[in-house]
Parts: structure tokens; sequence; C-alpha cells
């Protein structure tokens, strides 16, 4: 069931596209068969898996950057309300700015490589990583804080032992969220400025009026989010069997 | 054991506590009762280090307490174990702070577990037990410190009144069996009776000692007993004093 039901509505939808392309007679132009954007991957597989592979590289990579930054800036905004201070309107504040305003900056900076991609995942994805680790770790019960303090435990041990292994299902709530914005920060990168990649694909078969190709890299890109979101629930599932 | 001389407390303005002196022996159970609010939980915070005195000093086996001893234990009133630990290493956890090694102290943790009845439940998680016998391991992780004083605020208040009874006996048994200086918070004047060789009656705003009374009645006692009944008669007419 797990499996038969998510496909039952890929089919229906399959379906409904096609039968919708018939019955309106849209042009093929402006709205592909299924058929059609299938061809068009089977005209260029081997090209289309090699974009598609650049893409999933610069959102895992700039994903396991957010984690890596994200989490360690939690710790610090959680252990000191002066950083916290200092830090967290900022935070909001670089959320605010819509990302596509500063991908072409990035992109200047950066140049035209998986860097700029890469830093783009990240400014997507670090925000949800650390408001969901910093408010899980502050929502530890105080009895438990009071327990650590109670043993004289020392700072590290508050923190690994009891708040950040305490916001571990909050944590990964915000790692679901970021890793389908991630497939967006490396798309938004890829069509400011790229010489690869999936967005690059659609942002040429755009200008080239390619609207099957287009198509095709679109669905691979749903395909890229829905294995990323779902890897990541198994691994949750592995970490937090209890959950 | 524990020396308290002058010992007075204020949050802000709110004066929780004032001049209280005390003495507690190696071996006895002091069982301090009172009403809401008169600051009970200020007084055990205090002698664990949670909390610096305004005035006043605080002792425990001769030294001053500035911060949390490892030789001190405090019990909550809710069991505050780690849910995502088994019974057994919520049992060490005390050990793994300190920075020793749970594996030295596994059997201890399992002659304790089996102490209060728990037995087979050693990998069992939290939530697969009921709040007594959660209490129990709670009971433990206190034990497996080894503190020479143990601090309790009214450990038993969020049981049903038939676990409450099972856990005061047991505590009983266990203090029988290892004895160590205890103060104990409670609001039952029964449960006092039952456990203490001495009762703390506090009164209200700010927190002073208004009695200090011997129990003086020979041990194992049972709830229930008449000798029992006539002290917390004794005492519910005292705790009436402070209340009107
Ligand atoms: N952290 C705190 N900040 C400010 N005031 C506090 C704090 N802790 C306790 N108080 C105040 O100090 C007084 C004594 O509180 P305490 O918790 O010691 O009472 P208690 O006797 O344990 O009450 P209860 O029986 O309800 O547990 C109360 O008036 C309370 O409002
Ligand atoms: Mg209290």
């Amino acid at each position: 069931m797990k499996v038969v039901l998510p496909v039952l509505g890929l089919l229906a939808l399959i379906g409904a596209w096609w039968l919708a392309t018939i019955v309106f007679g849209v042009d093929s132009f402006l709205v592909p068969s299924p058929a059609d954007v299938v061809a068009s991957f089977l005209e260029l597989p081997g090209y289309l898996l090699e974009q598609t592979l650049v893409t999933l590289w610069e959102a895992v990579a700039g994903f396991g950057l957010s984690i890596m930054i994200g989490v360690p800036l939690a710790l610090l905004i959680v252990g000191s309300t002066v950083l916290e201070r200092m830090f967290y309107p900022l935070l909001v504040a670089l959320n605010a700015v819509p990302k596509v305003a500063i991908a072409p900056i990035v992109v200047v900076w950066f140049g035209f490589g998986i860097e700029s991609k890469v830093l783009m995942v990240v400014l997507v994805c670090i925000f949800p990583i650390v408001i969901s680790t910093a408010s899980g770790m502050k929502s530890t019960p105080h009895e438990l804080v009071e327990l650590f303090r109670s043993l004289d435990a020392p700072r590290r041990h508050e923190f690994f032992k009891l708040r950040l292994r305490h916001a571990l299902p909050q944590v990964f709530v915000g790692l679901k969220v970021a890793i389908t914005l991630a497939v967006i920060g490396a798309v938004i990168g890829e069509f400011v400025g790229a010489r690869a990649g999936l967005g690059y694909v659609i942002y040429t078969s755009g200008a080239s009026a390619d609207t099957s190709l287009a198509f095709a890299a679109m669905a691979l890109l749903a395909v890229i989010s829905v294995a990323l979101f779902y890897g990541l629930g198994y691994v949750e599932k592995k970490v937090l069997p209890y959950a | 054991m524990i020396t308290l001389r002058g010992v007075s407390h204020s949050f802000g303005g709110v004066h929780a506590l004032a001049g209280i002196d005390l003495d507690v022996d190696e071996h006895e159970f002091v069982a301090v009762i009172g009403r809401s609010g008169c600051g009970k939980s200020t007084l055990l915070r205090l002698v664990a280090g949670l909390l610096t005195p305004s005035e006043g000093r605080v002792e425990v086996a001769g030294d001053p307490v500035v911060k949390p001893r490892r030789d001190v234990s405090f019990m909550f009133q809710r069991p505050a174990l780690l849910p995502w630990r088994t019974v057994l290493s919520n049992v060490l956890l005390p050990i793994e702070v300190f920075g020793l090694s749970p594996r030295a102290y596994r059997d201890r943790a399992h002659e304790l577990l089996g102490l209060v009845g728990l037995g087979g439940f050693e990998q069992r998680l939290p939530h697969e037990l009921s709040g007594g016998m959660q209490q129990r391991v709670s009971l433990c992780r206190s034990l497996i410190q080894s503190p020479r004083v143990m601090l309790m605020d009214e450990p038993f208040s969020a049981l049903d009144a038939i676990t409450r009874t099972e856990l005061s006996e047991e505590l009983q048994r266990v203090q029988l069996e290892l004895p160590r200086a205890v103060v104990f918070v409670t609001h039952s004047v029964d449960e006092a009776v039952l456990l203490a060789d001495r009762i703390v009656v506090l009164s209200p705003r700010p927190g002073r000692i208004h009695e200090l009374a011997d129990v003086g009645l020979p041990r194992p006692r049972a709830l229930g007993q008449v000798e029992l009944d006539q002290v917390s008669r004794e005492l519910r007419g005292l705790l009436g004093e402070v209340t009107a």
C-alpha cells in the first residue's frame, strides 16, 4: 500500500495531463504530452542524467554544508543570549531577502561553476535548519535541565547529551523543509548563470522553445526532490525509531 | 552532615526564606512541611547548591556549598527521565556526567533496580513504565551517586494514593538499609510521620521554622499505626496555627 497509492496518484496525474492535451488539442509547443516528454528524454538520456547529477550534487553539497554551519550556529544562539541578540535579527533579515535577488550577485562573486550554486543552496537551507535546531533545544523541559544542573554537568553534556538530543525530532522537521528548498536553490543559481545542471537545461530549452525538453528536465527535478525527501525520511526512521 | 546558619533568601523583591537554622545528622531523615509557596523548594535548592543564599551560610559535610556536589542527590516531583534512554542508562546518567565508567557501575545499577522491584526492566524505555515505576527509576538514579545527602522535593506527590503509600514504605526500607542524611519535602503529614526522624514545619512569607518536631517512634513504622496517627494529629494542629 505504501508504494501503490503514490504510484496510483502519479498515474492519475499523468493520465489527466495526457487526456487534457488530446481533448483540448493543445499545441505540443505549449504543453507537450507525456509521450513527447518521454521521447525528448530518450533522445538525450546520457546528457540529461549527467545534468541531473550536477544539480543533485549541488543540492546535496549545499545541504550538507548547511547542516555543518547551521547546527553549530544554533548551538551558539542557544548557548549565549548575547550572540542570540546579535545574530538572530540578522538571520531573519537574511532570510527575508528574496533569494532570486541575491542570485545574480552570488554568481558575479563566485562564478559560473558549482561554488555559486552551493552557496545559493546554503542561503535557502540554513534558515530552517538553524530555527528548528535552536527552538528544539530551547524547548527542552525545565526539569531535565535542572537535573543536569543538579549533577553539575559540564555545559557540553547539557548541550549534547540533553538539549541537542531532545531537539532531534524538530531538527528533522527543519531538515525536511531544507532538503526540498535545496533543489530550488540550486536551480535558481543555475538559472542565473551556469554551464550545466537541470536549471541550465530548462533555461536554454526555453530560449530555443524546446518545451518537451524543459518538461523532461522538470520531471527529473521532481524525481530528485522526492528521492531526497524520502531518503531523509528513511534516515530519520533509523535515527529516531520511536518518534 | 548539613548545616544551615541564619540562612535567608530573596528573589528580587520576594522574601522566600528568613533566618533558617538547621542541622541534619549523617543518618537523619528530616521532613519539611508547610503551605505552598513557603519556601520548601528554595530550602532544598540552597542545600543542593542550585541557589546561593542572600544571607547566612550553608554547609554540607563541613564545607560551604558553592555549587552542586556529587555526593548530594536531588530528586524532583516528576521523574525527569530522559525519554530516549533505557531505564538502565537513565540510572547510569550521573556516572556518565561525572566522567566515570558506566560499565563499572552496571552491576550496582542492576542491584538498585532490583532493590526497588524493577529487576528485568533494565532495557525498557521510560514511556513503557507507570508513573510509580518511573519515580522508582529516578530513586535509583539518585542512589547510584552513593549520596551522603539526598534531597527530595515532593517526590511522590504526582502519584496516586496507593502507589504513593507503596513508594513511601519502600523509601523507609531503603533508608533502613542504606541510611544517609535526607531532606524530604512533602505536603502529606502522614508521609512525613512515617518517614522522618524530625519534622520541620515552615511558616510562610517569609519562610521561617515554626516548629521542629521529633517523631521518636520505633521503626519500621507502618501507615495507619495508632501512634503515627497521634503524631499526625498534633502536627495538623501545628500546621493549622501556621495557616491561621
Ligand atoms: N525562581 C524564582 N524567581 C522568583 N521567585 C521565586 C522563584 N522561585 C520561587 N520563588 C518564590 O519564592 C517563594 C517560595 O517558593 P518555593 O518554590 O520555595 O515554595 P514551595 O514551598 O516549594 O511551594 P510549593 O509547595 O508550591 O512547591 C514563592 O513565593 C515563590 O513565588
Ligand atoms: Mg516546591
